[in-house]
């Protein structure tokens, strides 16, 4: 295997009062969609958040293709080609859409109109409904509009907080598809989901996290058929 | 009739920019900041000094009156609010208060309690289709619609205006697409500033220069903010409009020295009946 885009060791970070995620070691390979699953308050979002800058991250190396990026604030993360679409709150309410995708290019404004092509190519939606406020929309296109802001910078590794929740069945599936062509681009994904088996289905590698640690980290086709991460964690029953 | 609307028009225009910049402020940083009557007197004040101790033409005194005002109502982000980030609003409001109370009493330490005017020669009002206006709420009239629009074409259209509505709109998201909130927020504080600075630069051409020039505005600016909707600064523009034509039709009917109660009053009424105001949006809480 090449050398991986994001590598983490020793990780551990939280909110102030005492680390919800501990010891943590994880590699993305450049070329993959890398899911983490877990129960609930197993630290997947707060890992993500720890990668991306939001959180701090109290112990441990975040390096991104070798460059050190822990501790960096995440207007800086951002700019060294990470780009994260939290799960809530995730577009400008008040600007439009087309202006959510121009914040979206802050950082490389240069690149805005061939991005804005490959983006409204993506989702057609988006470009019908460019003059629309994000607050307006539906809460698949709202999704939508998170996804394509994270897109305007053609991001190295994409870090996703539960992409498919509060979706409709069909926009899950849709939005699945989505990230399986965006890394056919050539962008790396990591991402938390709820929806584990969907999401295993399209990935690569796969990690299990519980109480804050990594549980296993192996291929995802091997997790999907393993039975005791069935049983655990993705509801199948015995 | 005529005539009050036109007054009402004229203390419209006057409190319009620095509501329009209350609000910018409050949008980003989620505090009123009641030092604006400060800011204000600071603007009068350099501007005075510019004009009759320097010598400078009028136009030119404002200049430096908004670049001084500018820097003061910055600076006062730099040494008292920005350490005091993540305080409550009330702990910064009640700190805002303070703030007003020491610039206007160190305004009052140079340049004494002296009610003052700019170098300006008197003029008759002119009278246009029975309607009596001097040509300083002339100019305030023009200004004010300048920067009425200067604003919108601002906010709309640049990408510091964009970034701070973005800013304002979702903090910790636009530090996520990596921009300098940092940054963004200084913009904020200098361009308010500058509107702070011509207000008070425009109350010393209606009114007079002193040291409460500013204090004395603040309430008919709080409550055009609030009218409009606090944080919306086109709110800001059209509850300045109601403000300044609720003061005057009160002339007709009360003494004038109640005036200054029509702001309580609106603001009272206003927070019984739409908490958001105008053009505000309900804060969602979950």
């Amino acid at each position: 295997m090449s050398l991986p885009l994001l590598a983490l060791d020793h990780v551990c970070a939280g909110y102030g009062r005492g680390d919800i995620v501990h010891d943590v070691d994880l590699r993305a390979q450049a070329e993959h969609i890398t899911t983490i699953i877990g129960p609930n308050g197993a630290g997947k979002s707060t890992l993500i958040k720890a990668i991306a800058g939001v959180v701090t991250r109290s112990a441990g190396s975040i390096r991104i293709g070798g460059e050190e990026i822990g501790g960096l604030p995440a207007s800086e993360v951002a700019r060294q080609g990470v780009a994260y679409v939290p799960q809530e709150a995730n577009v400008f309410r008040s600007l439009t859409v087309m202006e959510n995708l121009e914040m979206g290019a802050w950082i490389l404004p240069e690149q805005k109109r061939e991005r804005l092509d490959a983006v409204f190519t993506l989702f057609p939606t988006l470009a019908e409904r460019r003059r629309t406020r994000a607050g307006n929309l539906s809460g698949g296109q709202r999704q939508m509009v998170a996804f394509g802001m994270a897109l305007m910078v053609a991001p190295m590794l994409l870090l996703l907080d539960e992409p498919s929740a509060g979706l409709a069945p069909n926009m899950v599936e849709h939005m699945f598809e989505t990230i399986q062509l965006v890394n056919q681009g050539g962008t790396a994904v990591l991402m938390v989901e709820q929806n584990a088996v969907q999401a295993l289905q399209i990935s690569h590698y796969g990690i299990v996290m519980a109480g804050g640690q990594v549980k296993l980290a192996d291929r995802a086709a091997f997790l999907l058929d393993s039975e005791e991460v069935g049983e655990l964690y993705l509801g199948a029953k015995g | 009739m005529g005539q009050s609307i036109l007054n009402g028009l004229v203390s419209a225009a006057l409190i319009a920019p620095p509501a329009v910049a209350f609000s910018m402020l409050f949008a980003i940083l989620r505090f009123p900041n009641f030092a604006i009557g400060g800011y204000i007197a600071v603007g009068a004040f350099a501007a005075y000094a510019a004009n009759l101790w320097l010598g400078l033409p009028l136009w030119l005194a404002a200049l430096v009156g908004m670049a001084v005002a500018a820097v003061i109502t910055w600076l006062s982000d730099v040494i008292v609010f920005r350490p005091m980030r993540g305080s409550s609003a009330v702990t910064l409001l009640v700190v805002s208060i303070a703030l007003t109370l020491i610039i206007e009493n160190a305004i009052r330490f140079i340049f004494g309690a002296d009610v003052r005017g700019f170098d300006l020669p008197l003029t008759r009002p002119i009278k246009i289709a029975g309607l009596r206006i001097t040509i300083e709420q002339i100019y305030i009239l023009g200004i004010t619609l300048g920067v009425a629009g200067g604003t919108h074409v601002l906010l709309a259209y640049t990408r510091i205006g964009k970034a701070m509505r973005a800013t304002a709109d979702n903090f910790a998201l636009a530090e996520v697409r990596g921009i300098n909130t940092g940054r963004v927020i200084a913009f904020t504080w200098l361009y308010c500033g500058a509107l702070f600075g011509l207000t008070g630069v425009l109350a010393g051409l209606d009114l007079v220069i002193e040291p409460m020039v500013g204090w004395n505005l603040t309430i008919p600016i709080f409550a055009a903010a609030i009218l409009g909707g606090i944080g919306s600064p086109y709110g800001a523009m059209l509850g300045a409009i109601l403000v300044g034509l609720a003061e005057e039709f009160t002339t007709l009917i009360l003494p004038s020295t109640y005036k200054v109660g029509v702001g309580f009053a609106i603001i009272a009424i206003l927070l019984l009946l739409r908490p958001h105001g105008l053009l505000g949006t309900p804060e969602i809480k979950k």
